[in-house]
C-alpha cells in the first residue's frame, strides 16, 4: 500500500539515479559518504542504495573489525573518568566509524526530541545510559521508546520529577512529556498538565541513579486527563499519549525534519506552515504530506522505522526541491567532512571533533533548554560561519590529527583518477563534498583557485580548494 | 575574491569607516527600539564579598569595635557622606559615583539567610527558596523567555568566561551560551554566491545564507577592528580577569552582536583568613573593570544602554574571626552603575551595633532589586519570575 504523497522514487529522465542523489541520500540519511561508496550506489540504483543505508551496511569502508568492542571500552572509560568530554568523543567516534550512520542520525534526533542537559543531570552514565536507549529503541514502534524514556534517570533529574509528590506536584515532567515528547502544543490543557503531573507523582530516581516508584508519594486518586476519568498511572497516562493522534503528528513531523527539506513543496507553491510550538522548526513541507505520514504511522503502531523507511525510499525525497535544502548540523557537517574525506588513518582526534561541534553550537549532552537545538537555519549564525572556515583548514591542515599530518587531497583525487591538474581535481571535490561539478559555486571557486599563491605545489593548492570548499557558505546546504 | 575594502565601500551595514562610533549609526532609532536594545550585565561576586568593608560604615561604633585589625582608617576611606564611604581601593567606583554613575543598595538579603555558598548563590540566581527548584530555571532565564528573541540566532543571554553557563542565565525557551574569547569571529569569511536560478527549491534557504553570511562578515569585520583599535589602543582597560571579560562584553555591544543579557563571575571573595590584602585586589580589579567598561561605552555613545549590577550570594560577619579573616554572614551592598542609574545609597545602612545573632539585618530584598531591573530596566514583569510582588526601588532613572 502506497502512502500518499511518499510514493516510491523511480529514475525517471527528469529525475535521473545521479551523483547528486547519492550524495544526497546519504548527506541526509548518514554523514556524507566516500568516493567509493558514492559510485557503487550510482551503480546499483536507489532500491538497493536505501537497503543498504536501512539495514546499517552503507559504509564499505572505515569500520574497524572490533568497532563495538572499542565503542564500548571507550564509553567505559568515559564514564569511569566522569568526564563528560570524553562521553562526547565517544558519540563522535560511533558516528565516524560505526558501520549504521542511520542510527547514529536517529540517536541525534532523539537526543534533540528528548533534550535532556548534563548541566543539571551532571552524571556521565545516566546521559551514557539515556543515549544507549535512544540508539537502541531509535526506530522502533515509538511506544518501546517513549515508555523507557519517561523512566528514564536522567529525564526524570532533568525534569524535576524526585520533587513531583503528592503534597506539591511539580509540573515539569508532565508538562514536557506532553508538549515535546508526545502531543505537542494546542492538544491540552493547564488542567490536563496538573493531572497529569499527579499521575506521574511519586517516579523518582533513587541515590543509585535507577527509576523507582515510591508508592507513598503517589497520588492515587481520581483525576481527569483529556475528560477521561480515573485513578490514573503513570503508564496510563503514557498509552493515552501513545494513543492520541497528535502524537503521531508530532512524530511525523520530527522524521520529515531529519530528511525533508525547509521547502518542499508537491505542487509547486509552497504552503504557509502550520501551527508551530517555540522550537518547533519551520518546513513548508505541505500539511497534508506531513499527515498523510502521521496517518500511515498511527495504524502502524507508531512505527518509527516504517516512516523513516517510507520517506527514504519517496519521490518527494529525491525531488529536486528536496537536495541542497536542508541545513547539516554541525555533527553532521564535521562527521561527514572527515569520512567523505576518508580521514580513518590516522582520524582526527574524536575529543577535537567534539569540541568543534559544540564550537559550531551543537554542544552534545547539553542542548540548550528543553526544546532541544532549534536546527534548520538556526545552524548558521555569525560564529558558526566564522567556525566554520576555521574548522575548514584545521581539518584540512591535519592539525586535528596526531601526528599533525595535513590531508593529503591530491592523493585522493589521484586514486580516482582526477588529480592531473587543479581544474579536475576541484572539480571531483565539488562532485564529493558538494554533489555536483557545475554551477555558480563551483565556478566562483575555480576563478578563485586559478590565482594560486606564488610558489604553492599543486598538492598544497588542491588542499587549500578542499578548505575553501568546506569554508563556503553553500557547504551549508546538504 | 573581494577584499575587505570593497566589502566595506559596498556594504550597507558601515556607511562609513569603522572608526565612527555606532550611535550615528543608531540616530535613526525610534525610543521603542532603544528601549528594546538595553543591555544587563550582571558581575557575581562570588565567595561572599566583605561589604562591611567595601561600602565601609566608618563612623559607626561596631566598625571599630568588631573589626579590630580589618579596620579601613578613616582617613583612608573615600567618603560617600558622613557616615559611609567606600573602600580605598574602590577609586574608579568613586570616579563613577562623582560622575553620577553609580548606586549602592545597602542591607540587601533574605530571610531566613542560608550560609552555604551553593544554596545562597542558588537563591540568589533562582530567587527561589526551595532546593527543588534551584537546577532547574535562573530569574535571568525567565527574564529572557519573555524578551523578543534575538534575530540573529544569538543566545539571550551569554557568560563570559570558562566557567559552566550559571542556572541564573538557564531558561525555558531562551538559550543561554558561553563564550571564552573572541577567536570565533575573527576568520576570513569567503562570501556567499548569488543565488542559483537552477534550482528554485533553494531560493529563500540560500538567500537567507547569503543573508546571514553578509551580516556574519560585517560582524566579524566589527568585531576584528574594534580588537585591532583596542590593541592598539591606551591600554584603558586593566589586565585583570575581570577587565578582560567586560572588555569581551563591550566589544560584543559594540559589535551589536544581539545579546542583551551579559554575566561574568568574579572569584576569590571567600575571605576566610589573612583577608586585607586579598580583599583589596578583588576590590580594585572590580573597580578597575568598572570604570573601564563604563568610560567605553561613553566613548562609543552606548553608556546609557547598558546597565551593571554587581551582587554576591552572602556578606560576612561583623566580627573578625581569629585568623584576620571573616566568615559567612549574611546581608551586603548590590553596586549598580550607568549613565541610567540615580546615582546614590539606598536602602538603610546595616548598623554594626543592632544585630542579629552577630550578622547584620538586612533592609533590602534582593527580590526588590530585581523587581526594579526587571520591570524599569527590561521592561519585563516580574510577578512571575520572583514568585511574589516585590516593590521596586529607586535606583533607576526610567
Amino acid at each position: 500500500m502506497t502512502t500518499k504523497y511518499w510514493e516510491p522514487y523511480s529514475p525517471t529522465p527528469d529525475e535521473p539515479w545521479d551523483l547528486r542523489r547519492v550524495v544526497h541520500l546519504h548527506k541526509r540519511a548518514g554523514f556524507a559518504s566516500t568516493w567509493g561508496e558514492i559510485q557503487r550506489d550510482l551503480a546499483d540504483g536507489p532500491e538497493a542504495s536505501v537497503t543498504r543505508l536501512l539495514a546499517g551496511k552503507p559504509r564499505a569502508v572505515g569500520v574497524p573489525p572490533d568497532f563495538e568492542q572499542t565503542a564500548g571500552l571507550l564509553a567505559e572509560a568515559a564514564v569511569a573518568s566522569r568526564d563528560i568530554s570524553r562521553l562526547k568523543a565517544w558519540w563522535i567516534y560511533r558516528m565516524l566509524f560505526s558501520p549504521d550512520p542511520l542510527a547514529e542520525r536517529l540517536t541525534l534526533m532523539w537526543h534533540n526530541h528528548f533534550a535532556t542537559s548534563n548541566l543539571k543531570v551532571d552524571d556521565p552514565v545516566a546521559m551514557r545510559r539515556q543515549n544507549d536507549v535512544f540508539r537502541e529503541f531509535g526506530h522502533a514502534p515509538f511506544g518501546e521508546l517513549l515508555r523507557r524514556v519517561v523512566r528514564d534517570p536522567a529525564v526524570l533529574i532533568w525534569l524535576d520529577a524526585p520533587a513531583n509528590r503528592k503534597e506539591h506536584p511539580n509540573e515539569n515532567l508532565a508538562r514536557e512529556l506532553m508538549e515535546l515528547f508526545s502531543i505537542g502544543v494546542g492538544h491540552y490543557s493547564e488542567t490536563d498538565v496538573k493531572e497529569a503531573a499527579r499521575a506521574l507523582t511519586g517516579w523518582t530516581v533513587t541515590s543509585k541513579g535507577e527509576f523507582s516508584e515510591a508508592a507513598g508519594r503517589h497520588d492515587g486518586g481520581e483525576k481527569t486527563i483529556f475528560g477521561k476519568n480515573g485513578p490514573w498511572s503513570g503508564d496510563e497516562l503514557v498509552q493515552m499519549l501513545l494513543d492520541h493522534p497528535a502524537t503521531s503528528t508530532r512524530l511525523a513531523f520530527r522524521v520529515c525534519e531529519m530528511f525533508m527539506a525547509e521547502e518542499t513543496a508537491v505542487s509547486g507553491v509552497a504552503e504557509a506552515p502550520a501551527q508551530r510550538s517555540p522550537g518547533e522548526r519551520e518546513s513548508a513541507l505541505p500539511r497534508a504530506a506531513v499527515e498523510s505520514l502521521a496517518d500511515g504511522l498511527r495504524v502502524r503502531n507508531l512505527d518509527i522505522g516504517w516512516a523513516v523507511e517510507t520517506v527514504l525510499r519517496s519521490r518527494l525525497f529525491f525531488s529536486d526541491r528536496n537536495i541542497a535544502g536542508r541545513v547539516p548540523g554541525p555533527a553532521e557537517f564535521v562527521v561527514g567532512s572527515a569520512r567523505a574525506l576518508e580521514l580513518f588513518d590516522p582520524a582526527p582526534s574524536t575529543l577535537l571533533l567534539a569540541e568543534w561541534v559544540t564550537r559550531l553550537g551543537q554542544d552534545l549532552f547539553y542542548p540548550p533548554n528543553v526544546f532541544g537545538w532549534p536546527g534548520g537555519r538556526s545552524w548558521v549564525t555569525t560564529r558558526s560561519i566564522n567556525v566554520r572556515v576555521k574548522f575548514a583548514a584545521a581539518l584540512v591542515g591535519g592539525a586535528l590529527r596526531n601526528p599533525a599530518v595535513p590531508f593529503d587531497a591530491l592523493a585522493l583525487a589521484m586514486r580516482q583518477g582526477r588529480g592531473d591538474d587543479l581544474t579536475t581535481a576541484i572539480a571531483f571535490y565539488c562532485e564529493l563534498l558538494l554533489g555536483n561539478a557545475k554551477g555558480a559555486v563551483v565556478d566562483e571557486i575555480q576563478a578563485a583557485m586559478l590565482r594560486p599563491a606564488a610558489n604553492e605545489t599543486l598538492e598544497e593548492q588542491v588542499r587549500h580548494a578542499v578548505a575553501t570548499i568546506l569554508s563556503r557558505p553553500e557547504a551549508e546546504l546538504g | 575574491m573581494p577584499t575587505r575594502r570593497d566589502f566595506l565601500k559596498r556594504s550597507s551595514l558601515i556607511a562609513l569607516a569603522p572608526s565612527i562610533p555606532s550611535f550615528l549609526a543608531r540616530s535613526a532609532r525610534s525610543a521603542e527600539q532603544g528601549r528594546n536594545e538595553r543591555v544587563l550585565v550582571v558581575v557575581q561576586l562570588d565567595g561572599g564579598n566583605d561589604g562591611i568593608n567595601t561600602v565601609i560604615p566608618f563612623a559607626d561604633e561596631g566598625y571599630e569595635k568588631y573589626r579590630r585589625t580589618l579596620r579601613i582608617a578613616a582617613d583612608r576611606v573615600i567618603k560617600i557622606d558622613d557616615r559611609m564611604g567606600l573602600h580605598p581601593a574602590l577609586r574608579g567606583a568613586a570616579d563613577l559615583l562623582e560622575k553620577q554613575q553609580l548606586a549602592i543598595v545597602q542591607g540587601v538579603g533574605y530571610p531566613n539567610p542560608n550560609r552555604s555558598h551553593d544554596v545562597s548563590m542558588r537563591i540568589w540566581q533562582t530567587a527561589r527558596f526551595d532546593p527543588e527548584e534551584h537546577m532547574t530555571f535562573g530569574w535571568i532565564g525567565r527574564a529572557a523567555d519573555e524578551l523578543p528573541r534575538p534575530s540573529t540566532g544569538v543566545p539571550s543571554s551569554l557568560l563570559l568566561g570558562d566557567e559552566n553557563p550559571p542556572v541564573a542565565i538557564r531558561g525555558r525557551i531562551s538559550a543561554a551560551g558561553a563564550l571564552a574569547s573572541l577567536h570565533d569571529f575573527d576568520a576570513e569569511i569567503p562570501a556567499a554566491a548569488g543565488p542559483n536560478p537552477r534550482t528554485s527549491n533553494s531560493t529563500s534557504l540560500a538567500a537567507f545564507v547569503q543573508r546571514t553570511t553578509l551580516d556574519a562578515r560585517g560582524t566579524a569585520d566589527r568585531l576584528r577592528d574594534l580588537v585591532r583599535r583596542d590593541a592598539m589602543g591606551d591600554g584603558s582597560y586593566p589586565t585583570t580577569k575581570l577587565a578582560e571579560r567586560m572588555k569581551l562584553i563591550s566589544q560584543l555591544i559594540k559589535a551589536d552582536f544581539g545579546t542583551r543579557i551579559y554575566y561574568a563571575v568574579q572569584s576569590g571573595y571567600d575571605t576566610h583568613a589573612v583577608q586585607l590584602a586579598s580583599h583589596d585586589d578583588l576590590m580594585r580589579e572590580l573597580a578597575g573593570a568598572l570604570k573601564a567598561f563604563i568610560d567605553d561605552l561613553h566613548v562609543a555613545g552606548i553608556a546609557d544602554r547598558v546597565l551593571v549590577m554587581c551582587f554576591s550570594e552572602f556578606g560576612r560577619r561583623v566580627e573578625e574571626n581569629g585568623s584576620a579573616g571573616t566568615d559567612h554572614g549574611t546581608a551586603g551592598p548590590v553596586i549598580l552603575a550607568g549613565p541610567s542609574v540615580k546615582t546614590g545609597l539606598f536602602g538603610r545602612p546595616p548598623s554594626l551595633l543592632d544585630l542579629e545573632n552577630g550578622d547584620l539585618k538586612m533592609s533590602v530584598d534582593f527580590r526588590q532589586v530585581y523587581a526594579t531591573v526587571l520591570e524599569t530596566w527590561l521592561g519585563v514583569p516580574s510577578a512571575g519570575i520572583l514568585s511574589g510582588k516585590f516593590e521596586r526601588l529607586g535606583f533607576l532613572k526610567s
